[in-house]
């Protein structure tokens, strides 16, 4: 057991902590911040995905043939550590690098790779997902989105929802039906689509939080050049599992991880300074004890993620344990946000733009984005169902 | 970076687990019949493995210890055993030589038993003690009383914390026969071992009987968070456990023509314990860590984690087990209640949890320099 980073490692870190000091925006964190308009928003994001691809530093874990820096697992965790404690931005193209890449990489031809990866790593082309339907989401292999093949081409025709940054995406990885008589988890493929294809329309859903991330994404006719087939016909459903693999592994629990302990040091900071009655409210034993929960509980988090490293270091196989972490952190998460709420008090139900609302509102903000942790990658049942039956044993 | 244990400790684990698979059966707890167990966990030099080389024992850690600790709560090992290493451990850092010399060998064969006593009626927190040694003639005399010291009346020295006028703790080491010691056995939760209640009543101490040879607060502090912290391994071991029975149980209990363990109320329950159970892990290892390797501020700060989350969730997954059990699981005869006899008395010994949370929280705030 070692908690200590080597040399080289600490080289790595120190060379990052040169190009952010140089890279991220002057004032950055302090009077400079992420613009509030979600369009803005999301090109900031892009623009600065590119800026982290041109210093070397956007997809660090891909092989370098790709364009990356083959980074260790080590080299990964400094990574997400150093651009947290930079407060840096979040490159905009989460699924395209974390989650096509990776399954490309696992399960596309040279051709695919040759063709996708620079693209993706360059942040020239951004990615969305498009596997829950409205009648397949916890249930995706029922996914009824089809894919027919008429020469070179498979037509697609149906829908898909919930599909974050579509609205952003050249590119989208489709699960879709291509054989509807075969058993349901045996007749999907995966396809990707280019999403300038004539035939898709995006409509943006508004989420409680106000915002529009995800979108319903339809598919009238859409024309796919069969190469854009990955791995086998009607093979999807292992390629789809290795995404979501992915989707729940160490490497994004991380840095969330980083982030959450952030807010957590901002929320004591604001509960030092709250007044509450005649004293601060971290003065409040009560509060006291709930936000120490949180702070234990987030601590575990960073210590969970290390051990699930240091076994994939020695080659364990990723797992279902991935459902473990995932299903510890996302409640976690959503009670330090209700602690937050209790925390702000009288002053909880005030958001962004009133002229008392507590740190401009984030705190309102992140609470009501905490809802879809519990819900999205895979929703806690499910994890549940997941760790039951493939880490427990329990019969089905 | 390596938060993993090596094969070393691994294979050091399995030897401990098959051991006790054989030494420590059900029977043998219903019964408090455990006396070899001291013999037969000494050849595999568990008490000696804290003590210096120079020593004659092994030169280790509580890293190399943190699966044994957490096999002793799988298998429920009586608390007297874990609290002796503790103490034994101490001895071995703060001790004087003449102090190691005396002690430590006897120790590391199982022959010389230690004990540690902390607990007072009134706190388990080492700043709140009020058990007292007050300055006479060359030495000091001591007043108080200690309660839930594991089988004093077995152990040769007793590892005590006590009060040395207003600022200063120390551990004094006091044999359990010396004048004015008396021993009151008291009626407790947990079944598998003796505790008693020791009182001093104007107890003569030398200087040579304070461990280091005189006061010194750190002494008291490292000893309570190792203690806290193996409390934290043992009952994650207690909770893996549970949930193992648990998970045992439904996977061969039929009711309605089905498994229970079929049934969705019944498996989100365990995969519930089984998060819980890992990130007991994860807190306990790192806190064994910290004792061995990390600064007094880290070390309190991963231990007060460690114990918090422990206590609760070893408490949550017992309190499961139980109930996935039915009506069996409120016998005498299925053991469960061992665990929660047991737990209850880990999770109140060494600090509470919710001391612990205001540990965590008051240091994380002093390191932010934020007031309150
Ligand atoms: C913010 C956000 C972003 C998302 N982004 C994307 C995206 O980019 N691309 C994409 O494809 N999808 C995305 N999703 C969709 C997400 O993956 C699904 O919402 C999720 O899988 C749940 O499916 P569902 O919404 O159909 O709920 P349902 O499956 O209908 O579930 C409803 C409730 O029933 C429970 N339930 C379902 N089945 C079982 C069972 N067998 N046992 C017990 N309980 C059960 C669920 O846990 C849930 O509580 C996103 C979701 C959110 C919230």
């Amino acid at each position: 057991m070692d908690f200590t980073y080597s040399p080289e490692d600490i080289a790595f870190r120190d060379e990052l902590r040169g190009w952010l000091a140089t890279n991220l925006p002057q004032g950055w964190g302090e009077t400079v911040f992420l613009p509030e308009d979600e369009d803005e928003n999301a090109m900031f994001r892009l623009d600065w995905e590119r800026k982290l691809y041109k210093g070397g530093w956007n997809g660090i874990a891909w092989p370098r043939e790709y364009g990356g820096r083959g980074a260790t697992l080590i080299e990964q965790a400094i990574f997400a550590e150093e651009m947290a404690r930079a407060k840096a931005p979040e490159g905009l193209n989460i699924i395209g690098r974390n989650l096509v890449a990776t399954t490309l990489l696992h399960h596309g031809s040279d051709a695919q790779k040759a063709r996708f990866l620079p693209k993706i790593i360059s942040g020239e082309e951004v990615w969305c997902q498009g596997f829950s339907e409205p009648n397949a989401g916890s249930d995706l292999a029922a996914v009824r989105c089809q894919a027919v093949r008429d020469g070179n081409h498979f037509v697609v025709n149906g829908q898909k929802i919930w599909t974050s940054f579509a609205q952003y995406s050249q590119w989208c990885i489709l699960l879709a039906r291509t054989d509807p008589s075969a058993p349901k988890h045996k007749g999907i493929s995966f396809l990707l689509v280019d999403m300038k294809t004539p035939g898709i329309t995006i409509r943006p859903l508004r989420q409680i939080s106000g915002e529009c991330e995800f979108n319903e994404t339809f598919f009238d006719d859409v024309r796919v050049p069969v190469e854009n087939l990955v791995g086998e016909l009607n093979g999807g459903w292992r390629i789809a599992m290795t995404t979501l693999a992915y989707e729940r592994g160490p490497e994004d629990a991380l840095g969330r991880q980083l982030v959450f302990r952030q807010e957590l040091d901002q929320l004591l900071a604001t509960a030092a300074k709250l007044q509450r009655g005649n004293q601060t409210a971290i003065e409040d034993s009560l509060l006291r004890q709930k936000l120490a929960k949180s702070l234990v509980a987030i601590e575990i988090m960073r210590l969970n993620c290390l051990r699930a490293f240091s076994k994939s270091l020695k080659g364990a196989p990723r797992g279902a344990e991935a459902s473990m972490n995932k299903l510890y952190w996302s409640h976690v998460m959503q009670d330090m946000f209700d602690t937050a709420m209790e925390v702000l008090g009288p002053l909880a139900p005030l958001t962004a733009g009133d002229a008392r609302a507590v740190d401009g509102g984030r705190f309102q903000l992140a609470f009501l984005r905490s809802k879809a942790f519990t819900i999205y990658s895979g929703s806690s049942e499910i994890q549940r169902n997941i760790i039951a039956e493939r880490v427990l044993g329990l019969p089905k | 970076m390596d938060f993993d244990f090596s094969q070393e400790q691994y294979m050091f684990q399995d030897t401990i687990r098959e051991l006790l698979a054989n030494a420590l059966t059900m029977e043998h707890l219903r019964n408090g019949a455990t006396e070899e167990l001291w013999e037969q966990l000494a050849e595999t030099g568990v008490f000696a493995l804290l003590t210096g080389e120079a020593d004659g024992g092994l030169g280790l850690g509580f890293t190399d210890l943190a699966l044994v600790f957490e096999e002793f709560g799988r298998a429920l090992v009586p608390a007297p055993v874990a609290a002796a290493i503790v103490a034994g451990g101490v001895i071995a850092r703060f001790g004087t030589p003449e102090q190691r010399a005396e002690l430590l060998p006897g120790h590391g064969e199982g022959r010389l038993r230690l004990s540690p006593a902390f607990a007072e009626a009134g706190t388990t927190i080492p700043s709140a003690m009020t058990a007292t040694a007050r300055p006479a003639g060359t030495g000091w005399t001591v007043s108080g009383s200690k309660i839930l010291v594991p089988d004093a009346a077995a152990a040769d020295k007793l590892l005590v914390a006590l009060r040395f006028g207003d600022d200063e703790l120390g551990l004094a080491l006091i044999e359990p026969t010396r004048a004015g010691v008396a021993l009151r056995e008291q009626n407790v939760l947990d079944l598998t071992a003796r505790y008693h209640e020791v009182t001093f009543d104007r107890v003569a101490l030398a200087a040579s009987d304070i461990l280091g040879g005189k006061p010194d607060s750190a002494t008291v502090v490292a000893c309570f968070d190792a203690a806290a912290a193996v409390a934290a391994l043992q009952m994650t071991g207690m909770a893996a456990r549970t949930l193992d029975e648990a998970v045992t149980y439904v996977g061969q209990r039929k009711q309605f023509d089905r498994l229970l363990g079929s049934f969705q109320a019944i498996k989100h329950r365990c995969a519930d314990m089984a998060v819980a159970v890992d990130a007991c892990r994860s807190a306990a290892y790192y806190a064994a860590w910290a004792l061995d390797e990390a600064a007094p501020d880290e070390r309190a700060r991963a231990v007060s984690m460690a114990k918090s989350w422990c206590g609760d969730n070893a408490r949550f997954t017992c309190n499961q087990a139980i109930q996935l059990h039915g009506g069996i699981g409120f016998t005498w005869e299925l053991g469960l209640h061992l665990f929660l006899r047991r737990i209850k008395c880990e999770e109140a010994s060494f600090g509470d949890a919710d001391w612990h949370r205001e540990r965590v929280i008051d240091a994380t705030l002093r390191s932010m320099e934020l007031t309150g």
